[in-house]
């Protein structure tokens, strides 16, 4: 059965949630996209009943189980990491030699067979983490939450952790809903995403979608496109700052462009092409990234550019140089809002 | 090293300053006048009844006021902050004052009194009573710290995991604010032994042994109150000591 949230709002402590509504299907990996204080908390905790909302309904909760893993872990500091994980099957009143087998078969599968005896306060980060699935995992859950559950760990655990969600997630074929403030951690995830900024799922659909399609400059914001100029549209040409940009669309009183800096291509001589944006301007700033290098030039507007490490060695760019930038009208997003 | 050297000294004022009358208490005190003293039944029985009335008093606050400290705690609500402040106010009236207010429900001329028919004023159940009522903010205040310094997504947790919020209470947030509740209890205790002012105001007899210090003191003079009060000091001290000991373990 599938977890409909329909018509949702909250307000608690701070945080709202705002007519949230969303179909997540049975064994699914969604993965609740936004900022930090979007109230991403807060839907998970509706949606394992910990919280009424102040309208709407969850339908497809009743008698489900759920694997509630926060951020913290929350796991029992009174208690060690066999008690932590025994904790569910202890409420369950289930015998004692087959919660010790459980517990043991969990934790061989999740590498903390060692930690047993552990007192819960000496685990590492990635080791909490596990004995907290391990503790969910205990009573079998049909929905997983997890709430920002790779954002105390380092880069290094975030990728193990993310590659044991995938497992986890075939071998249990239990719902994930999964809230993270980390897009590329949601695109690694999720079969489909939903954005979630001030309260309310502006976008939702397959990570891939979302990224080539923000459906408006919030979103495209929040994806981090650099590149985002608004104006009115006649012609099919925006007009900015005496910059005409050719568009997909004829006309808007007032609409915003967004264009990938990876989607705009520099170069030293003119690329002729009517389907294409070509202006003339001036590097300004040079950022160095990981393994690219970003270009901010003047065309009238400030436009960012991501080359290559290798190509940006070879046009030998410097600050002050005139260059072109072209960009295809097709890569262009256009949204009025 | 000058820090510390200022801090040590400065703390160091301090417990001069407590510890210099208690010691020269003790050492005018003859050990065989002290004995001697412990063995009159006046004595032990005054000290037994003002530790075994706290005692009464405790488990009562205990039974009232931890879930009283986990409202207040956890909950939001139009009157919290007036509760808060009744709570603390035994702490800062006269305590004379306090067991006059006291008189007005429990005394013999009160409703309780006359409705029921039961007179409980210099009774033990009214020591109790006055007890309660000037150190129960130690226990409340001691737990309500203790369930704020803990996260709620414990229970919620616990609650996901299959938990009543009754069994979660009791299996995760009570075990975790132990020591809260170990070290409220105690100080409230403490605090119930060395009450003068409300108890004598509800019951002179059966006499507590602040009231027979008291006593002593005002028939007798400074000589015979010294070694009932070094009595009750010695042991009060011994119990906390201990106490404290058991704590770290």
């Amino acid at each position: 059965m599938n977890l409909k949230i329909a018509n949702i709002s909250k307000k608690f402590k701070g945080f709202e949630l705002k007519d949230i509504d969303l179909e997540i299907r049975e064994g699914e990996f969604f993965v609740i996209v936004g900022p930090s204080g979007a109230g991403k908390t807060l839907i998970l905790e509706i949606i394992a009943g910990l919280l009424k909302p102040d309208s709407g309904e969850v339908y497809g909760i009743k008698n489900k189980k759920i694997g509630f893993i926060y951020q913290d872990y929350m796991l029992f500091p009174h208690l060690n990491v066999f008690k932590n994980i025994a904790y569910g099957l202890n409420i369950r009143k289930i015998d004692k030699n087959e919660i010790k087998s459980r517990v043991e078969t969990l934790a061989l599968k999740l590498e903390i067979n060692e930690l047993l005896q552990r007192n819960v306060a000496n685990l590492s980060g990635g080791e909490k983490q596990r004995v907290a699935i391990a503790r969910a995992m205990a009573i079998s859950p049909d929905i997983f939450l997890f709430d920002e559950p790779t954002s105390a760990l380092d880069r290094n655990s975030r990728m193990k952790t993310r590659e044991m969600f995938i497992k986890l997630h075939k071998k249990t074929r239990s719902t994930f809903i999964h809230v993270t403030h980390d897009f590329e951690e949601a695109l690694s995830l999720a079969d489909r995403i939903g954005i979630l900024i001030n309260g309310r799922i502006i976008q939702c659909g397959k990570p891939d979608h979302v990224l080539n399609s923000p459906e408006s400059k919030e979103i495209a914001d929040f994806l981090g496109y650099k590149n985002v100029f608004g104006g009115s549209i006649e012609n099919n040409k925006l007009n900015i700052n005496n910059l005409n940009i050719i568009v997909p669309i004829e006309r808007a009183d007032f609409a915003y462009i967004a264009i990938r800096s990876d989607d705009i291509i520099i170069s030293k001589d003119k690329i002729e092409s009517s389907a294409r944006n070509s202006f003339f301007g001036e590097v300004e700033d040079i950022f160095k990234k990981s393994s690219m290098y970003e270009i901010m030039l003047n065309v009238g507007i400030r436009i960012s550019v991501d080359i290559t490490r290798k190509s940006f060695e070879e046009m030998d760019i410097k600050i002050g140089d005139n260059l072109w930038v072209t960009f295809k009208v097709s890569s262009l997003k256009v949204f009025e809002h | 090293m000058k820090f510390k050297a200022i801090f040590s000294f400065l703390g160091l004022l301090l417990v001069l300053f407590i510890g210099i009358p208690i010691v020269k208490m003790m050492i005018s005190t003859d050990p065989s006048t002290l004995v001697l003293t412990s063995k009159e039944p006046e004595v032990y029985s005054s000290i037994f009844l003002t530790f075994r009335a706290s005692v009464w008093a405790t488990i009562i606050a205990l039974i009232t006021g931890v879930p009283l400290a986990y409202i207040l705690a956890r909950r939001e609500f139009w009157g919290k902050k007036i509760i808060e402040g009744l709570i603390d106010l035994p702490v800062i009236i006269p305590h004379t004052a306090a067991g006059i207010a006291l008189l007005t429900v429990w005394g013999r001329n009160s409703l309780f009194s006359k409705a029921t028919g039961i007179n409980i004023i210099g009774t033990e159940i009214s020591i109790s009573i006055a007890m309660f009522f000037v150190s129960v903010p130690f226990l409340v205040n001691a737990v309500k710290d203790g369930f704020k310094l803990i996260d709620e997504r414990y229970e919620k947790t616990a609650i996901t995991l299959g938990a009543t919020t009754y069994k979660a209470f009791f299996t995760i947030s009570l075990p975790m604010v132990k020591k809260s509740i170990i070290s409220g209890s105690l100080m409230m205790w403490g605090r119930g032994i060395s009450e003068f002012g409300a108890v004598i105001i509800l019951a002179y007899h059966p006499m507590t042994a602040p009231v027979l210090i008291f006593e002593r003191f005002q028939n007798f003079g400074l000589k015979y109150a010294i070694p009932v009060t070094v009595l009750l000091i010695l042991i009060s001290l011994i119990v906390f000591i201990f106490i404290r000991i058991f704590e770290d373990k």
